[in-house]
């Protein structure tokens, strides 16, 4: 037996939370279909693959004033920012949670950054499972699957007319009234199967491969924008900066990544990864080396959004079956 | 910082500034809140994160000793916006601390060695609260030898200490500059051809190097040819940073970051890292 | 036409003329296109020219500027060429030009690969590289004639100030300075960008209108006079924001004050980059 909720009663539920929260879920913009504050249950898209930015953006937002200081008869004050508002992320992938799951080990570690805790905390997470998969995707590679509930409160699945409902946290329980639920015997659908990406052992493969000749060759045609990064719901490099203005700074936090030319110039002008190979090899290494080092798992959840968006294929998904080749192993 | 949020600062005092040399200051810091103060302590190596507040932030090495009451020593020296910033400061005026970050030098670990110190330029900033912790604990250390190289005579950072150290017991201390001037009665020489000259002894000695990478890299040399291992060979190194945190994921030597596996490592762990610089 | 490309390709590695080859070849979605450097004679084989083929390649020339390259350049490319010859970027002894007569490019992307030309191809007036050393390729028998040039840009001018600001504000909402539209510009070159430079902080970094604003309105202006036009600053943004509209209206400006399009020659300067006593434009009469 599952519990299902209807169409309708998802919808007067959204409703209704969104007159209390900020209701964040993906909707049309004059561009790409991206996460955002609703004002009404119509404006939610619910066909569509994902959405273009993760919804990384809503707790690690692209620009965030961490402090105020302000300067008052010789003294200075600093006003740390707080998050206020309690909000639902509604229509989450469960490739976008695990990404958020994945941000938790680097920024929640010791010290914790309590501003992104802050926003996790607010913040409840109502996963929409995929019932088909995109050529880009690869999430069962990295961890994930198209219906996983683990990093999710809530998880709906879309069976025939109705959403089965898997309440999976204490969290989630509090947010759904049970008396939106209805026992059903609806079968819950199989979920879709992306295509494999051989990455089991990647991190041993890429031990050996640092100062492979293959860094330069793919550095060649990257351009080094910030789009992979960007896109990227486990990517989280930032910069931070200053702001004047009648007195009053405000220190302010905003997204950079390690393609960016001058990522790692130092004052005075020495950059020791000047070099386009460099800065490519870095984000990869970041990702299947560095950070399964120190946190335990792959940072990439499969999304396919950085094949998408790279404005010249550099795809992952063969990065990491090339670097397998060149360490011997034998994928396809 | 704020424990309710690592990047808000502790706001500290501009005590003192001190001309050191003609690109160098001395920042001497007083953490405003007392039960700050009183629990900032630190180990020589380790650095905090000064904000000129409204221009930015930026890590340097703390070059005091650690005293619930003391002053907080920085070694600024005029490269950017921020540190030219910092130095235009004069005493009253607000900024702000994040730290003490990284990890430090492993003085505890080599009591009853030899300690051999070569420091260039500013580099000396994190080396003096190395010897200064020897020089307070002096009965825990065997010989100090120090060379300490700049570019020129006024280049040389903490000459006003010089005969404090040079006049310790079982201490030798070795100037060298890379060109004289007419009052300049010392040593001309590259520091590697005065390691050469002191010919050391690598036996129950570690040396400990901080200065300008290519001094770095012919001292090493110089070092591995009298004998000494990697494991005997400690410096600092340093990378842009932002968070001080291990946040930003700015500051990686491959998969080691400055500001939280460092800023200081033995020349062992380096020569096994991924990415050489 | 692919084997004609391919040929010269291996032909030119052979011979040492060139180091390496820029060109087009196939991505991993198995439709669109992508930058390939064939280094080889064997890895030549790997090219191709259609439909797909988007990229601006002679951006890649900046990062080769001491070894001889050869780069594929369609029509709106070679125009990227005669900029940075003019503003010697690059050296013209150093580059082997190998034209392709381009039919025009279809709308395309990751796995999205139209029937429709883009926009500037249905705008373009030049079928033939205007520079080359090889030309790949019959220039057609007969051209259709190209669309109304700033037919879009007119609709926004002819727009209330007030209804203007709200769609660039609009737009500047959702940019997030990925600077993907600077990274494939031919055009944006400098070793540090104004967005980029602490003193004077002319734009900070928040990822935020008016900031957003400013970034691609100064960088429009920066290009004014120099665009060649090739619209892969709009092809690679991720949020769909019309970023040739802001090129294009500067390139009608530029059109009437000063009767010059970019590119058309490696000698003509553009009229920002020099500076005569006689052109004060009134200022000061």
């Amino acid at each position: 037996m599952t519990q299902t909720i209807s169409r309708k009663n998802l919808l007067s539920w959204l409703g209704r939370l969104l007159e209390e929260r900020l209701l964040i879920a993906p909707t049309h913009t004059t561009g790409p279909t991206l996460f955002q504050p609703v004002s009404t249950v119509e404006d939610i898209v619910f066909d569509f693959d994902n959405t273009a930015l993760s919804a990384k953006e809503w707790f690690f937002p692209a620009t965030e004033t961490l402090f105020w200081a302000e300067a008052t008869d010789g003294r200075t004050e600093l006003v740390p920012a707080t998050v206020e508002r309690e909000a639902v992320i509604f229509g989450l992938r469960p490739c976008d949670a695990k990404g958020l799951a994945l941000v938790d080990k680097a920024f929640l570690a010791e010290p914790a950054d309590t501003l992104y805790q802050q926003h996790r905390d607010k913040a409840v997470l109502v996963g929409l499972s995929c019932r088909k998969v995109s050529p880009q995707c690869f999430c069962t590679s990295m961890g994930t699957t198209p219906n996983d509930p683990t990093h999710v409160d809530i998880l709906l699945t879309e069976a025939e007319e109705d959403y089965i409902v898997q309440i999976v946290t204490q969290k989630g329980k509090a947010l759904l009234p049970d008396n939106l639920l209805v026992e059903s015997e609806v079968v819950p659908p199989p979920p879709p199967s992306p295509p494999v990406v051989p990455a089991e052992g990647i991190e041993e493969v890429m031990r050996q491969a640092f100062d492979s000749p293959y860094w330069s060759r793919l550095a060649d045609r990257c351009v080094h924008c910030n789009l992979c990064a960007y896109v990227c719901p486990t990517c989280y490099c930032f910069d931070i900066r200053d702001y004047e203005s009648k007195g009053k700074i405000e220190r302010v936090r905003s997204w950079e990544s390690c393609q960016s030319p001058g990522f790692t110039r130092q004052a005075g002008g020495y950059n020791p990864r000047a070099s386009k190979e460099a800065r490519l090899r870095q984000r990869f290494y970041h990702k299947l080396l560095y950070f399964p080092e120190d946190f335990g798992a792959i940072a990439c959840v499969g999304c396919g959004r950085c094949v998408q968006v790279c404005p010249v294929n550099i795809d992952i998904r063969e990065v990491i079956s090339d670097i397998q080749k060149i360490g011997g192993r034998n994928v396809p | 910082m704020s424990p309710e949020n690592p990047f808000v600062p502790y706001l500290a005092t501009v005590k003192n500034v001190v001309t050191l040399t003609p690109d160098i200051k001395l920042l001497g810091l007083e953490l405003d809140d007392s039960i700050v103060r009183d629990n900032f302590s630190y180990k020589a190596g380790q650095f905090a994160v000064l904000s000129a507040f409204g221009v930015g932030e930026a890590p340097f090495c703390l070059a005091s000793v650690s005293h619930p009451k003391g002053e907080l020593e920085f070694a600024v020296r005029r490269i950017g916006t921020v540190t030219t910033s910092l130095q235009e400061l004069e005493p009253e005026a607000a900024v702000g601390v994040r730290g003490p970050f990284g990890n430090y030098f492993p003085l505890d670990d080599n009591k009853g060695k030899d300690i051999f110190i070569i420091g260039g330029g500013i580099g000396m900033a994190p080396l003096r609260p190395v010897i200064n912790t020897i020089l307070r604990n002096r009965d825990d250390y065997g010989h100090l030898l120090i060379i300490n190289g700049a570019r020129t005579p006024q280049d040389l950072v903490f000459q006003a200490e010089f005969d404090i150290w040079a006049s310790s017991p079982r201490t030798q201390l070795e100037l060298t500059v890379d060109r004289g001037d007419d009052g300049w009665k010392g040593r001309v020489a590259l520091v590697p051809a005065v390691i050469a000259e002191l010919n050391p002894s690598p036996e129950n000695t570690v040396a400990i190097t901080c200065g300008p990478p290519i001094m770095i890299r012919f001292t090493l040399q110089e070092l591995r040819r009298l004998g000494f291992q990697d494991n005997q060979i400690i410096t600092t190194l340093e990378m842009k940073m932002k968070c001080g945190l291990g946040k930003c994921a700015r500051c990686n030597v491959g998969d080691m970051y400055v500001c939280k596996d460092g800023p200081v490592f033995t020349c062992e762990q380096i020569s096994k890292f991924i990415e050489q610089f | 036409m692919n084997q004609q490309l391919r040929d010269k390709a291996k032909e030119l590695l052979e011979r040492g003329t060139v180091e390496c080859v820029i060109g087009y070849e196939r991505a991993t979605d198995g439709s669109s296109a992508r930058p390939l450097f064939v280094y080889q004679p064997e890895e030549a084989d790997r090219l191709i020219f259609d439909q797909t083929c988007t990229h601006n390649l002679v951006k890649y020339l900046l990062n080769k500027k001491d070894k001889t390259t050869a780069v594929v350049v369609k029509p709106c490319d070679s125009r990227a060429l005669n900029l940075l010859f003019n503003e010697k970027q690059i050296q013209r002894e150093k580059v082997s030009i190998v034209g392709v007569v381009c039919p025009g490019i279809v709308e395309t992307g990751w796995n999205q690969v139209s029937q429709t030309l883009q926009g500037r191809c249905q705008r373009c007036r030049q079928h033939t590289p205007l520079v080359y050393d090889f030309l790949v390729g019959e220039p057609p028998a007969e051209e259709a004639p190209p669309a109304e040039a700033y037919a879009d840009v007119a609709e926004i001018e002819a727009k209330p100030l007030a209804e203007r600001q709200a769609f660039w504000d609009e737009q500047s909402k959702r940019c997030i300075r990925c600077y993907a539209c600077r990274q494939v510009c031919p055009g944006c070159y400098c070793s540090e960008c104004f967005v980029e430079q602490l003193q004077p902080p002319w734009v900070g970094i928040k990822i935020a209108p008016p900031e957003n604003n400013m970034w691609q309105t100064i960088r429009a202006f920066h290009l004014a006079g120099r665009c060649s036009g090739c619209n892969e600053c709009e092809r690679v943004c991720p949020m769909d924001i019309p970023l040739s509209l802001l090129n294009r209206k500067l390139e009608k400006e530029v059109w009437e004050l000063f009767e010059f399009q970019a590119g058309l020659s490696a000698e003509a300067v553009p009229p920002f980059a020099t500076f005569k006593k006689e052109e004060t434009l009134g200022i000061g009469e």
